[in-house]
């Protein structure tokens, strides 16, 4: 039998790929059989394969040295308790999603966040769906989301939410499902746009072979959705990115979007609202500001409508809002429409508003709140999972076949205190991918998927997104507060070779680069002429 | 100060400046290289043009060139005036026989850049990431100057070397609006916006697309970008800013600089550009294109004035017997 390091050996002449064994009762994203690559990561596992373990380690090194150089991290608590910052876990082996099935995504997303949309319109305004009897009237009224102060307000363009990210998964036949939508603020992008600026500056080599579509625009369609609902006409409309400041977790991507879109990152004490106008207090006094992406959330924006006891907020932000001085995206009171009860009724929403078939399923969602689907719930209680209707980042969310049972029996008192608070849903089998250990040995881990998408007149979404993975074996946990890490998510160009070059003309034109041997010669050529004229002038002078 | 290290000086300022620029545009466009074009603003620059721009030769036969090619030569090829290892040897040989002059530190740090260059085995490390050589690069190159005005005194010395340092800048940036906004031009539309030029990936390729973003509030379009890398006087890269350093350092180095043929024909092509800056003429880029041949001619123009002003008595080589 081998020893240990023989055997590491083994595995480093062998080849990774052909030990790679993807996980049964789940699809793989790279691999279809034990050491058989899909036909779309062929390139990508020839490449791994012929860096090996040694190269892939220490290229890991090399990552996280570099992430954290550029302050590219997050916070976590270690076990007793103690924030720390750690890298961004950026996996090396990429996501690869083919073309025609970024096609379905793109176009399932573009239907689904258009019915959310028109569901928003209809909350705010007639509720005819309500009438209608499809959504229950207490997920709408009676949900904390619902927002009674802009009742009426319809945003410029009538776009409720300008930036949304959907989070969807793979399940064990293949085919995607959405498990959540997050229209209120989404946060992953920025770590979208350095994963890929890392890849391609760390590991060049793994692009090979591949038309990867780039996702570096994202900042500009986004300071173009905004200068668009920006009521400032006939002016250069001022944009603004309004974080709750440095301790939010998500600073680093307020910070990195504004820097992108050459925007002022602002905090609430810089905002102030005079006579129903948003301004913000600059060194030349007070400036306007039309448009105000903001990265809080509604119950903080403005302690006059909403939480008075809120240090965040700017009082007068609504008035200023309703009286259409001041855009806001996201709109105000979105988080009625991503609420994870009524997401149950999102493919309802799409054929009552679009007349379509959802083109992206849900995951098959109980609500406890109505008696026979709790009592149904209740009886397979260790075959479902059970999340909290007003939590997000993963916190509270239960799984049945992985719990003892006495987790069991605590997850039902939970449940019988207050129905309402909750949702079951049927347990997916998220697809793994190859992922990469501390060894450098590629291992099956479970991953999802959040596309981003910016919608204005028409719904955009960034080809990829951010691919969590959960770095622990088995776990479905991919939230990065709890131990995920995220993979740069690569979406193939379907075209051709189709560059668009730019004509080779002027490059002809061009003078050859001056050099210091040319500048030489021109000034001895003048010197010796002025020489011949000196000799000329001075023969048989000094001898 | 002797003309001859004065001249010395003003190519240390070139080539220095020309490995920096060289290694941000190769970084930039090699990273562009990776994905596929699509999105706005993602059209790509044919190798051989970009080769042309930062004044290698390409072969005609052996068109179309390879990303890994085209960066292996405008990396490392020795021979070339335009390559980065060339342009910091030819800066380092100059170092040294201006070693009195330039600060110890500085010295030092160009010395340090040369040899790990030169000693690490770069064509495998380009292979596998051409980033991380590039950022060598640029952060010796930043070093370097950040010491030249931390250590040196505001005299000649330091004049000529700011000066060549930015002749270089103005001419580059010339050379690589010349290629790559120019034929874009073609490209615009009627509303005028161009969204498949490369004028964002030129930006980004230049290191100037966050100061463009605080600057122009409007997307990064050909023409918005042609006016702010021509025209903008707080970025220091734009050619007119440029210009204005260069003639600024040669009058501090000109105790006549009034009557000085460089100054007066920097002070007028500075005028010119003023003038326009309105914006370039927008006629699908037939103004821009004539425009920038222009004061790219005025400024070797100016440049060979400067040789002649200046440095003209370097050019004996000390076996030429002067009368």
């Amino acid at each position: 039998m081998p020893d240990r390091d023989s055997a590491g050996l083994m595995a480093q002449l062998v080849g990774d790929s052909r030990e790679y064994a993807p996980a049964p009762g789940f699809v793989d994203e790279l691999f279809a059989d034990t050491g058989v690559p899909r036909k779309h990561a062929a390139n990508l596992v020839t490449t791994l394969d012929g860096m090996g373990r040694v190269v892939l380690t220490e290229l890991g090194h090399r990552r996280d040295e570099i992430f954290r150089q550029q302050g590219i991290t997050f916070a976590i608590s270690d076990p007793s308790g103690a924030p720390h910052e750690r890298p961004f876990p950026l996996d090396l082996v990429p996501r690869i999603i083919p073309a025609d099935e970024w096609e379905l995504i793109e176009r399932g997303l573009a239907q689904r966040l258009a019915a959310l949309n028109a569901f928003l319109d209809d909350v705010y305004h007639g509720r005819e769906i309500v009438r209608e009897g499809i959504v229950p009237w207490e997920l709408v009224l009676g949900s904390p989301e619902f927002r009674r102060a802009v009742h009426g307000v319809r945003p410029p363009g009538g776009i409720y939410f300008h930036v949304a990210g959907c989070d969807l998964v793979r399940d064990a036949d293949g085919g995607w499902r959405v498990l959540e939508d997050n229209l209120r603020t989404p946060s992953g992008i920025s770590y979208v746009l350095e994963n890929r600026l890392a890849m391609t500056r760390l590991c060049p080599e793994l692009f090979t072979g591949y038309r990867v579509r780039p996702v570096d625009h994202y900042p500009q369609l986004l300071l173009g959705a905004l200068r668009d609902i920006a009521p400032a006409p006939g002016r250069e409309p001022t944009v603004v990115v309004w974080t709750p400041g440095p301790a939010n977790s998500a600073y680093f991507e307020h910070s990195f979007l504004a820097r992108q879109m050459g925007v002022e990152l602002v905090e609430a004490s810089d905002l102030v609202v005079r006579d129903d106008i948003c301004y913000m207090r600059t060194t030349e006094g007070l400036s306007r500001v039309d448009a105000i992406y903001r990265r809080l959330d509604d119950d903080f924006i403005d302690p006059l409508e909403f939480r008075p006891d809120s240090l965040l907020g700017v009082p007068g932000l609504i008035r200023a809002y309703r009286a259409g001085t001041v855009a806001l995206a996201n709109a105000v009171g979105t988080g009625v429409a991503d609420d994870k009860a009524v997401y149950r009724y999102v493919p309802e929403m799409i054929s009552y508003y679009l007349g379509e078939k959802p083109l992206l399923e849900n995951v098959q969602t109980y609500l406890l709140r109505e008696p026979e689907q709790l009592d149904a719930v209740l009886d397979r209680l260790d075959g479902v999972v059970v999340k909290p209707t007003d939590q997000s980042g993963g916190k509270g969310v239960f799984i049945g076949p992985r719990a003892s049972d006495a987790e069991l029996a605590r997850q039902r008192e939970l449940v019988l205190r207050d129905p309402s608070l909750w949702i079951a849903q049927e347990l997916v089998c998220l697809s793994t991918t190859p992922t990469v250990t501390e060894s450098g040995a590629l291992v099956p881990r479970h991953v999802d998927l959040r596309p981003f998408a910016v919608c204005g007149a028409e719904f955009r979404i960034i080809p990829g997104g951010l691919t969590r993975v959960a770095l622990r074996e088995g776990s479905m946990i991919v939230n990065s507060s709890r131990g995920g890490g995220s993979k740069d998510t690569w979406v193939l160009d379907a075209a051709g070779p189709h560059v668009a070059e730019v004509e080779d003309v002027a490059a002809r034109e061009l003078p050859d680069m001056p050099t210091l041997e040319q500048a030489t010669w021109t000034g001895q050529e003048q010197q010796q002429q002025q020489q011949q004229q000196h000799g000329s002038g001075r023969a048989g002078g000094d001898g | 100060m002797l003309a001859r290290i004065a001249h010395e000086l003003y190519w240390i300022g070139r080539y220095v400046a020309r490995a920096d620029d060289t290694a941000r545009m190769l970084d930039g466009l090699f990273r562009a290289s990776l994905q596929a074009p699509g999105g706005p603003g993602t059209a790509r620059l044919p190798w051989e043009t970009v080769m042309t721009a930062l004044g290698a030769r390409p072969d005609p036969d052996e068109a179309p060139v390879s990303a890994s090619e085209a960066v292996r030569s405008l990396t490392l090829d020795a021979d070339s005036p335009a390559s980065v290892t060339a342009c910091v040897a030819r800066a380092r040989d100059g170092a040294k026989r201006v070693r009195d002059v330039v600060s110890r530190e500085m010295w030092q740090t160009l010395n340090t850049l040369y040899l790990e260059l030169d000693t690490s085995d770069l064509g495998s490390a380009l292979r596998t990431g051409p980033y991380s050589v590039y950022a060598f690069v640029r952060e010796r190159c930043a070093l370097w100057w950040g010491l030249a005005d931390e250590t040196m005194l505001r005299d000649q010395a330091y004049a000529f070397l700011a000066a060549g340092r930015h002749a270089e800048g103005a001419s580059m940036m010339l050379r690589m609006l010349r290629v790559s906004i120019v034929p874009s031009l073609a490209l615009v539309d009627e509303s005028g916006s161009s969204a498949e030029g490369p004028a964002p990936a030129l930006l980004q390729a230049i290191g100037g697309l966050e100061a463009f973003r605080r600057s122009v509030p409007g997307p990064a379009d050909a023409y918005p970008v042609a006016k702010f890398l021509l025209f903008e006087p707080t970025y220091p890269h734009s050619v007119a800013a440029a210009l204005e350093l260069v003639h600024g350092r040669l009058r501090d180095a000109d105790p006549s600089y009034r009557t000085a043929a460089p100054l007066l024909r920097l002070a007028r092509l500075r005028a010119e550009l003023e003038f326009h800056r309105g914006g370039p003429p927008q006629d699908g880029g037939e103004g821009l294109a004539s425009l920038l041949e222009h004061v790219q001619r005025e400024l070797s123009e100016a440049d060979a004035e400067i040789e002649r002003r200046y440095f003209s008595g370097a050019a004996a080589q000390p076996h030429v017997v002067t009368a």
